[in-house]
């Protein structure tokens, strides 16, 4: 079964372009435009090996998905990888397991995703 | 109450009365001028007791020059002439000192007419006049201050607003001469526009309504210029509540008011930049997220379709070069808002300051062939030191594609070795150089070191670069290249600098 990765982003250009050459990869992913969704996604969905994680979005950003999904037991230990146009925001005390600045290369998101992917 | 008793008995009270009166010298001196009788008030005043002064002449009251004059006898001359004299004038004491004194000499007659003696009443003006002389003083000290004073103009209006006084001050800020203004009524002082408008008028009306007038404005000098002018107008009456007129005192404030125009203007200007900064760190972001599924798009086209045809594999690399390039420029932006709004941060690393240079220089292969520029790298190993990685990737990347902008076609040379404590990294190569006075200036804000267009760019690769390194603690120069071109220094601490260790205990 190929490994499962969550994308969150609220951009749609971003997403679905995200989520093609995942797919284009072989990986099953899931999507969700908002922290929020993303969270209620995953009390159903089968979990993903890991999360492609958006900071700036409206209704839940990424910190606030993150603090919930620590808070979680069944969610917790999912990886996060941080994808951010901002160099400056602080992702010190997310405990993301790496950050992706945008505009991201293709190679280089798919180096990422294949180490932690294989890892899981 | 006296009109009910007997003569003798009122001639009586009138003694005790006229003995006791302490204020005043009453004195009867007979017909020839001898003292007679002397009250409490002649001792007080004079000096003398009734023993030592009864008998003798009323002459020797008299100061030497009037005795001379013949002033006692004219003065007695008159009084039987005309029934009574008054006089001012100095007096002797006993002891002396003179006073100012204030006499009247009555002549008294007896019932046929005939002369029975005079009676004198003096009274001690010393002290009325030393007050007097006083006030007229400090009235005089006063006048003589207020004339003087050169930093505020001080002067008198007439109940109609008219200029009744004008010390110095109000010609050096007015600009007219005493003689040229008294008389001329305020609104000389007023632009046209704030005579039609009625304000000199309103400032006499305030002032007399609410005996003060306060203002700030623009007022006219002599020549016509313009000062700003703090005025205060305070109604002065006189006892009766009569209005006298106005004292005005005014201030030019013009030097302050420039100030405060121009602090207004930088705070305007900073607003300005503040708002230029805001929009580009908001525009670039706003630009980076489609250039994000542009650049993801662009990845999965060149990662290769092999269906694909050499011209559309040419095509793709193209469009991934322009991306590259877009991204590229709006990093730029993004760095210019962020040092300008002081949020360029370092993350420090141990680096290899020769390996990073070996990658930057090889990642700019391409863009060194298409410059055909030869690019050769000198490193001394081991140069080793606490750096940002991605923002001293991004100094040595700015300069080199800097060579190749401006000296396309030459043999561009990358140093890198240590010197002391610092790392140095010297980019050299020989195209045109750099001019003296630009040298001045490739360092600020999009400045290029020639304005022609073919150039290209924004002109912020050399002012990040510089920004970057001096955040580093370092330094970043650029001189002439010995045998020609330009050349870029970069030294940088190779210690850690106390921030970089506060990141990395």
């Amino acid at each position: 079964m190929s490994p499962r990765i969550m994308v969150v982003e609220d951009d749609d250009l971003i997403r679905d372009s995200l989520v093609e050459v995942l797919e284009d990869q072989g990986y099953e992913v899931l999507s969700a435009s908002n922290g929020r969704q993303a969270f209620e996604l995953l009390q159903t969905a089968p979990l993903p090996a890991l999360i492609l994680l958006d900071l700036m979005m409206p209704v839940l950003d990424g910190r606030g998905f993150r603090e919930l999904q620590q808070g979680d037991p069944r969610l917790a230990g999912i990886p996060v990888v941080v994808l951010t146009a901002y160099r400056e925001i602080d992702t010190e005390g997310m405990s993301a397991a790496a950050m992706l600045r945008k505009p991201v290369a293709l190679k280089t998101l798919l180096e990422t995703v294949r180490r932690y992917c294989a890892a899981a | 109450m006296t009109q009910n008793l007997p003569q003798a008995q009122r001639e009586a009270s009138y003694q005790v009365m006229v003995e006791s009166v302490r204020d005043y010298a009453i004195f009867m001196l007979d017909a020839n001028g001898m003292v007679q009788t002397w009250n409490q008030g002649a001792e007080r005043i004079k000096g003398y007791a009734p023993a030592e002064i009864i008998g003798q002449h009323m002459s020797r009251f008299y100061p030497p020059e009037d005795r001379k004059a013949g002033r006692p006898e004219r003065l007695l001359r008159k009084a039987v002439e005309e029934g009574r004299v008054e006089d001012e004038g100095w007096r002797l004491r006993k002891d002396g000192s003179r006073f100012w004194a204030d006499v009247v000499i009555t002549a008294l007659r007896n019932d046929d007419g005939s002369l029975r003696g005079f009676v004198k009443v003096t009274r001690d003006l010393s002290e009325r006049r030393i007050a007097e002389e006083r006030l007229r003083l400090s009235e005089e000290r006063f006048r003589l201050m207020v004339e003087s004073v050169k930093d505020y103009a001080i002067f008198m209006l007439d109940p109609d607003g008219k200029v009744a006084t004008w010390n110095a001050g109000a010609e050096r800020i007015h600009g007219f001469s005493p003689a040229e203004i008294l008389g001329k009524h305020l609104s000389t002082f007023y632009e046209p526009e704030g005579v039609a408008a009625g304000y000199p008028k309103r400032e006499l009306e305030v002032a007399t309504r609410d005996g003060r007038f306060e203002d700030e404005g623009w007022r006219l000098r002599k020549d016509g210029s313009r000062f700003w002018a703090s005025v205060v107008l305070t109604a002065l009456y006189d006892p009766r509540g009569e209005l006298l007129g106005f004292a005005k005192v005014t201030r030019d404030l013009t030097l302050r008011r420039e100030a405060e125009d121009e602090r207004i203007r930088l705070a305007q200007a900073e607003e300005a930049i503040r708002l230029r900064d805001d929009f580009l760190a908001v525009a670039s972001h706003e630009l980076k997220t489609p250039l994000t599924s542009l650049q993801l798009q662009i990845d999965t086209l060149s990662a290769g379709d092999e269906r694909l045809g050499p011209k559309s594999k040419l095509r793709i690399e193209r469009a991934t070069r322009s991306v590259k390039r877009l991204v590229a420029l709006v990093e730029a932006l993004l760095d210019v808002s962020r040092i300008s709004t002081g949020q360029l941060r370092l993350s420090f690393e141990r680096i290899d300051l020769g390996q990073l240079a070996g990658e930057v220089v090889e990642r700019l292969g391409y863009a060194a062939e298409s410059a055909e520029a030869k690019v050769s790298l000198r490193v001394q190993p081991g140069v080793v030191g606490s750096w940002d990685r991605l923002r001293i990737d991004q100094v040595l990347s700015n300069l080199l594609t800097n060579a190749f902008k401006y000296a396309a076609g030459t043999e561009v040379r990358v140093d890198v070795r240590a010197a002391g404590d610092r790392a140095v990294v010297v980019v050299a190569d020989r195209g045109p150089g750099v001019s003296e006075e630009a040298k001045q200036r490739v360092f600020e804000r999009f400045e290029r070191a020639t304005s022609k267009r073919h150039y290209g760019g924004l002109g912020l690769g050399l002012y990040v670069a510089r920004e970057i390194v001096e955040q580093h603690g370092g330094q970043i120069a650029v001189d002439d290249n010995p045998g020609g071109g330009a050349r870029f220094t970069v030294t940088l601490p190779l210690a850690s600098s106390p921030d970089a260790q506060a990141e990395h205990p």
